[in-house]
Parts: C-alpha cells; structure tokens; sequence
C-alpha cells in the first residue's frame, strides 16, 4: 500500500506567468491558502505561513523554498519542525509544475513526503485544512468526507 | 457538509497517531497478523506495552482478534484501515479546493489585463 504522494492538476484560463504569481508569491498564498505568509522566494529561504486571526490560537508552520523557474516551477517543503532544516523526512515537499495549453495553463501540483513522514503529517495537514477554511478545529477533525471517498480510498492514490 | 460526527472518527485518529501503533500496523500488514508477543521481537517496547497499545487499536476496530493458543492473534481489519487511508485522502480533498481559489483567482487577473 502506497499513498505517500498527492497528485491534483487543474486547467487554468491565465498565462503561466499570471498561475506562477499566484502559486509563488506571498501575498497571492495568503488568498488562497494561509491567513499569513512570509517568505521570500528564493530556493534556500526559509519563511513561515500562519494560520488563524491575530488574537487567537495561531499554528505558525515553517515553509522552505527549493526551486523557483518562472513560469515553468515552484516548489517548496514545509511540516518541518521548527528549529529543523526542511528535509526528506521531516517535511512535505509541494511542487507546482506549469505547461501552456492552448489560451491558459496546465497546473499540475504535487505534494509527497506522506509515507516518509507516516500519520503525524496526515493528521496535521487536516488540521490545516479546518483553519483554511475557518471551521472550528474539533468540528473539523470529523472527516465528513469518508462516506464519500471510502470507496475510492483503496486505489485513489497510486 | 454533514456533520455526522462520530467520536470514532477522533479516536481513530488518535490512535494512528502514534508512532509505535503505526509500526504495529505495518507489521501486522506485512506478517498479514501477529500476536503481542510476536509484535515485541520487532519493536522497540515491551511485551505489556505492546498488549495495551493492541487493545488501542482493537477498541477502534483497527485490529480484529481472535484467540490462538493462550495469546489472541491479531489481524488488521480492513475496512476501518480503508477509511483511515480514507481520512488521509482529505488532504486531496483540501488541495482540490486550494487549486480551485487558485484558478479564480488567476482568471480574474487574466481578465482584467485582458480588459
């Protein structure tokens, strides 16, 4: 049984230099995923994202730039404990990999390290999830969609 | 979004989330079952902590017994193991959703350079 690798692409209707933007830059992250992103990116920095509102209960999470060709890659590692370089191992390591197709963009995201890191990172990417979409944390640790996708789950991921 | 919340749910999760329990279920994978005092030889605790953390796992139907001499025999039950790969499969549920701001948010940069 493997399921250590997410694999998810999507056609976007943008130039890959627009989908790059928007995959790579801080400020565009913090629209689509963190409430707060700070790093720059360039491989080799270290930043962090930030989950939650100022005032509550944030979860800073460490994020790792490893390569940057625009418009082509973006990638990044992030999980990795706090005071660690992010590594195989100890770390989730996302890559956006853009192609042109016709008027827009391919996108086409990976994120690995599941089997490396085993459970732990599975349980704190849910976690994640219920901030980004601003639920409360202990409603959200229900996974809603297991009726949904027990049927899939055996040979969902390859 | 149905909020069939079941306490299940949170203690399946606590209980892949430890390291040891989560070695135990390779093994019992990969030896297709076992028992506490097989699982010992090949872990890093004792004999007794290996009984409790079965007992763990047995109370969220992780693993099924069933009596063999003087010791029970454990297999993993397949179906609950399902639904907790099932649980790791959200994480591509929350990408999908990710991926979706993404292309909105693009398109509608693209528009207004276009516009």
């Amino acid at each position: 049984m493997e399921f250590g690798t997410i694999e998810r692409e999507i056609y976007v209707d943008a130039s890959p230099e627009i989908v790059f933007e928007v995959v790579s830059s801080p400020g565009h992250l913090e629209q689509w995923w963190p409430d707060e992103a700070h790093y720059e990116p360039v491989p080799g920095r270290t930043g962090n994202i930030v989950f939650g509102q100022p005032g509550t209960d944030r979860t800073v999470v460490p994020l790792t730039v490893i390569d940057t060709q625009p418009p082509r890659t973006f990638s990044f590692r992030w999980t990795q404990p706090l005071d660690e370089t992010a590594v195989v191992g100890n770390s989730l390591l996302v890559t956006f990999d853009l192609r042109p197709s016709g008027s827009g963009t391919l996108l086409k995201m990976t994120e690995s390290g599941f089997r490396e890191m085993g459970w732990d990172a599975a349980l704190l990417e849910q976690q994640y999830n219920e901030h980004s979409s601003g639920w409360d944390f202990y409603l959200l640790r229900i996974a809603p969609y297991v009726a949904r996708l027990t049927s899939s789950a055996v040979t969902a991921e390859p | 979004m149905s909020k069939t919340t079941t306490a299940v749910d949170d203690d399946l999760w606590s209980a892949i989330g430890d390291p040891i329990r989560r070695q135990m279920l390779d093994r019992l994978l990969a030896d297709g079952g076992g028992t506490a005092t097989s699982l010992s030889e090949h872990l890093p605790v004792t004999r007794q902590a290996i009984a409790k953390h079965l007992a763990v796992l047995d109370r969220v139907d992780l693993v099924r017994a069933s009596a063999e001499g003087r010791e029970k025999r454990y297999r993993v039950d397949d179906i609950q193991m399902a639904r907790a790969v099932a649980q790791l499969n959200s994480v591509g549920t929350a990408w999908d959703a990710r991926l979706q701001r993404i292309k909105k948010i693009a398109e509608s940069i693209q528009r207004s350079q276009n516009g």
